[in-house]
């Protein structure tokens, strides 16, 4: 694959604005097991490429400058935010967002413990602490308290107030070690 | 959408090589956590963006002839996961601790943290009182600037736009520490901007005197400081209460003899002795 290096900079470095100002970038990645290949302008955030271009609505913009979590998606195993991202930092990374939790029709445990423990109430905040949950329990599948807060206090909700958040986090990482089990 | 071209560097070469032809056009992307807040508000804009965050050689944490070397695109969740840094430069691992949230530290770079030079960077007292000094690169050779002169006043950077770092090299604490903390005040306990902060390292000698110390401030002058006058009133003292509260007198005078008495002096005089005091505490009792 040429890089997007070669395609910039081995070009005509005295090409007028107008040009290099379309520039666009091809990356390959790999979004909720499906791999991909894209043409977008360079300036697209990763955010931007997955609300508008692959129509994956699960991740919210909230604040758009990386303080609420709204948008967090996971990277390569580690929650990040999408809206502080450039697409083009995605290129040869395996993406993860709120869609790809589940694949069967059913709810990912993750999904299931929100929905018991009433982690839910307006929802908008509520893909983010999923994908905050999910990069949590991928590396501690049995995290402390002090674990939880520090995986999701990086996401702001402004209904629920934490307290069964926190619930929720603990009672999914209790379902995944009983579905591991099974 | 932003208005900017991306390039991915191959190599640190390329990269240089891309820096001496357009480096006033570029702006350097790392994490990109402050970049692309900054071109979102309308205050960043440029023609490329050139991303090293991949860069192998920027990436390493190694002992390097006795000394700590990281390397600039190093992320703050890399720094949190090393041992050597939590050995050697504790105090570090205490700030990277407390650096913005999640989903931050696993992007952002220490590298970016003091490029940026804002006056809050998390990571810049510690490595101040590790006396580090960043290793700078163009195509033609290397030189070392001091942290302190890293930054030439808030937000400005010191460095040529032909110039990347490399690493950082910090002086590995002593052996003899066993006091090393990061402190800071903000408005909130996660992702917040701090309002003050301060990294200190200190040991006693066997009579309880302290025998070496080490203290600088973010956030509280336009450019981070080590207090230089605050570390050498505290060596050969036991470190008593009415001390540490003398102490924090002092470094509240010594800030505001940078700052000049602006209108937030009536909290930061307080707060500043307050936080000194806070993280001086646990040495009274040892």
């Amino acid at each position: 694959m040429t890089s997007i290096y070669d395609a910039v900079y081995h070009s005509d470095m005295s090409l007028d604005l107008n040009i290099m100002k379309t520039n666009s970038v091809t990356i390959q990645f790999t979004i909720n097991v499906e791999e991909m290949q894209l043409e977008i302008p360079a300036g697209t955030t990763a955010l931007d490429l997955i609300r508008d271009r692959l129509a994956l609505k699960g991740t919210k913009e909230g604040c758009g400058i990386g303080e609420c979590g709204a948008c967090t998606i996971v990277v390569d195993g580690r929650a990040v935010n999408a809206c502080l991202m450039l697409a083009a930092q995605l290129d040869g990374r395996e993406v993860l967002t709120v869609e790809g939790l589940s694949h069967s029709g059913d709810l990912h445990p993750i999904q299931e413990a929100f929905a018991e423990k009433h982690a839910v109430q307006c929802g908008f905040c509520t893909p983010g602490l999923l994908m905050s949950t999910s990069a949590l329990l991928k590396k501690h599948p049995h995290p402390n308290r002090s674990e939880i807060v520090k995986a999701i206090s990086g996401n702001l909700c402004r209904c629920t107030g934490y307290h069964s958040i926190m619930e929720a986090v603990k009672a999914a990482a209790e379902k995944q070690a009983a579905f591991k089990k099974d | 959408m932003f208005d900017v071209d991306y390039i991915r560097a191959k190599n640190l070469e390329d990269a240089l090589d891309f820096l001496n032809t357009n480096g006033a056009e570029t702006k350097i992307l790392a994490g990109g956590t402050d970049i692309m807040v900054d071109m979102r508000s309308g205050a960043l804009k440029t023609r490329f963006l050139l991303d090293i965050s991949r860069l192998d050689d920027l990436k390493k944490i190694e002992i390097q002839h006795g000394q700590l070397c990281i390397g600039a695109a190093v992320t703050i969740s890399e720094l949190l996961e090393s041992d050597t840094v939590a050995d050697m430069a504790p105090a570090l691992r205490k700030a990277g601790e407390k650096f913005a949230s999640q989903q931050i530290r696993n992007v952002a770079t220490i590298g970016g943290n003091v490029a940026h030079c804002s006056p809050c960077g998390d990571t810049i007292p510690p490595l101040l009182i590790h006396d580090a000094n960043a290793v700078v690169l163009t195509s033609e050779g290397q030189r070392h600037v001091t942290i302190e002169e890293m930054a030439s006043g808030p937000y400005h950077c010191s460095l040529q736009p032909n110039e990347i770092i490399s690493h950082f090299v910090l002086q590995p604490r002593p052996r003899e520490v066993t006091f090393a903390d990061f402190q800071k005040i903000g408005r909130r306990q996660e992702l917040a901007i701090a309002r003050m902060s301060m990294a200190a390292m200190a040991y006693q000698d066997e009579r309880g005197l302290i025998a070496y110390m080490r203290l600088a401030l973010g956030s509280c002058t336009p450019t981070p400081h080590r207090f230089r006058e605050v570390e050498e009133y505290m060596t050969g003292k036991v470190p008593a209460e009415n001390i540490i509260w003398e102490a924090g007198r002092l470094l509240a005078d010594k800030m505001l003899s940078i700052t000049g008495r602006r209108p937030s002096a009536v909290y930061k005089e307080p707060a500043i002795q307050g936080l000194f005091m806070r993280i001086m505490h646990p040495l009274i009792r040892t």
